[in-house]
Formats: structure tokens, sequence, C-alpha cells
């Protein structure tokens, strides 16, 4: 594993890009990683860009900056614009319903159609972030656990626990299948 | 220990109970707002008090009155919060009453940026009131880990020193969130080196020594010691006198009781200072966390580039800057405040230069960049400026 993992999470106010980033930080502590997670703050959650910042690591974390993702999730095509240069060796796992990529980049970028099937299979555009969180775990490749992972995001979100274990595994199978 | 990924503001509440404090007044204010929402919630489980002012200079008037009747006090807010505090912060030294401030620095002046990480109190936090004639012990963290075992130790200080301390963090620092591991037995906190002072009350009838003696418990109010207690030029027995000969002596104690304890104070981070580096980079909060990376990443690389993080921030720590080298001051402002200390306090034939920036850290790249230019002799241009003078 790197010594360092940093995780990029991006989208507008209210896709819930703050809870994603919450959930993978608290699932990651209680594998025992290390976490700093910065979050965009003030008028920005008002129809702005909204930014998570992850890093994860063995070790004490000293920069909480994400400079180099591994893993950049993005929800809104000003996200993609304004941090996809960002990506160089990492996976972009994208929502094609908001977010127009640019082709000839040549990291990995990975469709999830997050809004489309929270609508088709749950009825509610609400569950596309629990989709696209089972992606990000599926993508990290074991780094971030199953298991750990839904039952963290089933302690972090009370409500609607059956659509958002439904959501999880949905998203999961996107990048594990 | 309780381990679990939170904010630094809930981190600093949990200093804050743990080290006795049990009554928080203050007025909301980003970011900084969830210490008072977690003290309104917490506090009540201890048996404390949670009090909501009309506004940060009626918030902290009543933490420092209530600091003065016996409790460990605190209040928390940011930049034109603390501007506000300005009065009641001086009865707090005046009159000798311990009680922890914190202030989570924003972009400034004024309003500013709400959500964004700025470190223009660097001064200000130094001279928190009017008048002079007094010294400030003033603190810095750089993690939410870090705010909540600080929060301890400047309850520690202020019933040490009979003063006000400052917590100087900033926005990364409160809202950002970590992993952070809360002690729960007392060989846990003895082992994170966390310090513990319960309140004592001065048995008077003098008010205070014209020393610089510390560890003398505070006068409390309604005690009934006989000690009377003056924000006016004060008598040693706390008497109202206002001559220029008495002012001497509670200014001297002040003054010295601070300056002549800094060992008790002192605190910092360093890093490869022991082959003369070429470059020593210079910076506190969260800025000292990407320069930390930065430095250690450019050491990776054979460049000879070393850090200094003071921790206390004031009183500043002049014999960090005892080695002659090209300083660099990373800061979280444009006007390059730390600089001028620094300039101050190293030897005569080291260079100083500066990079700012506000509301945003800097990046690892940016600060290689910087290190580039300046083991190149080349003099630096921060987007704005024409020239880097200092």
């Amino acid at each position: 594993m790197k010594d360092r993992i940093e995780i990029l999470a991006s989208g507008f106010g209210g896709q819930g890009v703050v809870r994603l980033g919450q959930i993978v930080g608290v699932g990651a502590v209680n594998q025992g990683f290390r976490v700093t997670m910065l979050k965009s703050h003030g008028t920005e959650q008002r129809g702005g860009y909204v930014r998570t910042q992850l890093v994860l690591s063995s070790e004490e974390i000293d920069s909480p900056l994400v400079e180099d993702p591994d893993y950049f999730c993005v929800l809104s095509s000003a996200a993609y614009k304004q941090f996809g240069h960002m990506v160089v060796d990492g996976t972009i796992l994208y929502d094609p319903a908001m977010v127009e990529i640019d082709e000839n980049k040549t990291t990995r970028q990975i469709a999830i159609a997050a809004k489309e099937t929270a609508v088709e299979k749950l009825g509610r555009p609400i569950y596309a972030n629990t989709i696209m969180l089972g992606a990000l775990t599926g993508a990290t490749a074991g780094l971030l656990e199953k298991k750990n992972m839904l039952e963290t995001m089933l302690k972090i979100i009370p409500k609607f626990k059956e659509e958002n274990k439904k959501a999880f595994e949905l998203g999961f199978s996107m990048t594990t299948s | 220990m309780k381990r679990f990924l939170e904010t630094g503001n809930f981190a600093i509440t949990e200093g804050a109970i743990m080290a006795g404090c049990r009554l928080f007044a203050g007025y909301p204010i980003t970011p900084a707002t969830e210490i008072a929402e977690a003290m309104s919630k917490n506090l009540p489980k201890v048996g404390g008090y949670y009090i909501q002012a009309e506004d940060e200079c009626g918030a902290m008037h009543m933490a420092v009155g209530a600091a003065a009747g016996g409790m460990k006090t605190m209040t928390a807010t940011s930049g034109p919060g603390f501007i506000l505090y300005a009065d009641p912060y001086g009865w707090a030294i005046g009159c000798e009453i311990p009680i922890v401030v914190l202030n989570s620095q924003r972009v400034g002046p004024v309003s500013g940026i709400t959500g964004a990480p700025g470190q223009g109190e660097f001064y200000n936090a130094r001279y928190p009131t009017q008048g002079g004639n007094y010294e400030t012990i003033v603190l810095a963290p750089n993690s939410a880990q870090e705010a909540m075992e600080l929060t301890v130790e400047a309850f520690y200080l202020s019933e040490r020193f009979r003063t006000p301390v400052t917590i100087l963090a900033d926005q990364l620092v409160t809202d950002g969130l970590e992993d952070i591991s809360i002690p729960e037995t007392d060989e846990e906190k003895e082992a994170m080196g966390l310090r513990f002072m319960d309140r004592k009350v001065h048995m008077g009838p003098d008010f205070y020594p014209a020393t610089d003696e510390i560890d003398l418990p505070p006068t409390v109010l309604g005690k009934n010691t006989g000690a009377m207690c003056s924000d006016w030029t004060p008598t040693e027995e706390g008497y109202d006198i206002e001559t220029v000969e008495a002012h001497h002596k509670p200014s001297y104690r002040m003054i010295y009781k601070i300056r002549n304890h800094t060992d008790v104070i002192a605190r910092h981070e360093t890093l490869f200072l022991d082959d003369d580096p070429d470059i020593i980079v210079v910076s506190f909060g969260t800025a000292s966390r990407t320069v930390k990376t930065a430095v250690k990443k450019a050491r990776e690389k054979g460049l000879k580039i070393g850090m200094i993080r003071p921790i206390s921030l004031w009183p500043f720590p002049d014999e960090l800057f005892n080695k002659k080298s090209t300083y660099l001051s990373v800061e979280l402002d444009y006007d390059g405040q730390m600089v001028r200390e620094v300039e101050r306090a190293m030897p005569c034939d080291s260079d100083i230069h500066f990079f700012g920036k506000c509301g945003e850290l800097p990046t690892v790249a940016e600060l290689h960049e910087i290190f580039d230019k300046l083991l190149k002799n080349e003099p630096l241009k921060p987007e704005g400026w024409e020239k880097e003078v200092w």
C-alpha cells in the first residue's frame, strides 16, 4: 500500500459530497487509518462547488491537502473542470448525467450512473451519493473494506437503511463486476 | 482511549471539559460555532453551564466574571469576535483572572471570508487589549489532536500564571476533521503529556505580590479572603490608587511573571536543523502541515532545508532562531506578520523571505518552487507583488 492515499470528492452543494467524505473518513478510522478531512465551506455550499479532501495513511499525516488524488469522485462538470487536471495516476469516478469528461485524458475514468440508477432502481435521486460511495469502495480494491464501509454508512445515515444498503451494493457492483 | 473522526472544535470541547472547564460563555461565529454547540450539549452533563451572550463583548465579560467567582471558564470566537473581547481581556490581564480564550482565525480584516483559514491575528493575539504593560501567553495548534492537548495546557498555564491564555487556531484546525484520540485514564493522560491544575483560592488579604512569582492562586471574589481586585491601578491589597508610583508594581508583575518563566510555557517543533540548513522554513498553525511535508520531500531530494514551528507563539521564542541561515516565513496572511519577529530574532547576517497565502494552505508544489528560487538566489515574486521587500 502507498504510504498516503488521497481522495477528492466534489460536486454541487446538496449532493452529499461532505457526507460521502465523512463516511469514508469514519470508515477509514474504524480500519485503523490516520485520517484528515477538509471540507469546503461558506457560500460554496449554496450552489457553488463543494469539495472534500481526504488523506488516509498508516502514519501521522502532515499535509492534509489533496494535491495528487488517487481517487476523485466528481458529481458536476464545474468540479471536473476545476480539479480534474490534478488527477495524474489516479482514478476518476464520474456521473455521466452531470459530468462531461475530457475523453483525451489518459487517466482511468469510470462512469458511475449514480443519479440515473438512483431514480430508476430506488425512485429518488437522493441515493446517488450512496451509489458513488459503493463505487468508490469497490474501486479501491479492498483498501476500503466493503463490510466496514457499509456498516459505517448505515450508522451515519439514520434513515432509509434498506434503500441505502441497496444503493451501496449497486454502486459497489459497478466497479467490481 | 476513545478514538474517532471529529472536528477540532469538538476536540477543543473535550479538552476543556477534561481540564475542568465548567462554564462557557460565547456568541456563535464561524468557524468556532461548533464549540458553542458542543459546550451547550456537554457542559450540563458534567454540572457545568453554557451561556449564549448577546454579543462577544458580553460573552467574555460573563466568562471573566465567572472565573473571578472561582470557576474555570472558557470562551471561543473568531477574529471579528476576538476584537470585541478587547475590553474584558484587559480586565482578565489586569485583575489576574485565569481564563482560556480560543480564537479560530479566518480571513480578515473585518468579516473577510468566514469558512477559510487566516493568520492575521498574530500580533492581535500578542496585544489583545489596550494600554500595554503586559505579556501574553498564546499557543498555536496545527491539528485537531494538538488543539485538544493545548486546550488542556492553556487551562494549566492560566492557573499557574493567573492570566488569560489564548489558543490561536485557524479555520482548518477547528473545522477540519481528523482522527482524534481522547485519553480516559490518568495513565493515558500522563502518557500524552497533559498537565492539570485545580482552581485554588488565594487567601488574602493581599491582592498580588510585587514580584514575578507564579503558582499563586487567583483572588476569588466572594470567598471572604479579604483580598480586593481592581481594574484601576491597585495597591498590593487591591485598593484603587491610580498613582504613578504604585503603577510600576503591577506592571512589573504582569510583564515579568511571564517573561521570567518562559521555560514553563515554551513549546516548539523543529526538523532537520543539525546540518546548518541552507533554508529554514518558519511557520505555525495549519500552514506548518504542508510546510512539513514539503521540507521532508525536499530532504528526500537532497536539499538542505530545515523547519521551525513555534507552538507557544507568545512570548515569541527568539532562542530558536540562533543559526545563520536563509529564513523563509510561510504564513496565511499577505502582510508578513511573523517575518518581523523572525527578522528581529535571527542573527543579523541572516536573510529573511516571505511567502504568504490567505484562505487556503500553500501547496507542497508551491513551496518547492519557492525553495528552488531561494537556493538559486532568485527573488521571490508572489502574485501581486512586484518586488519582495522587507
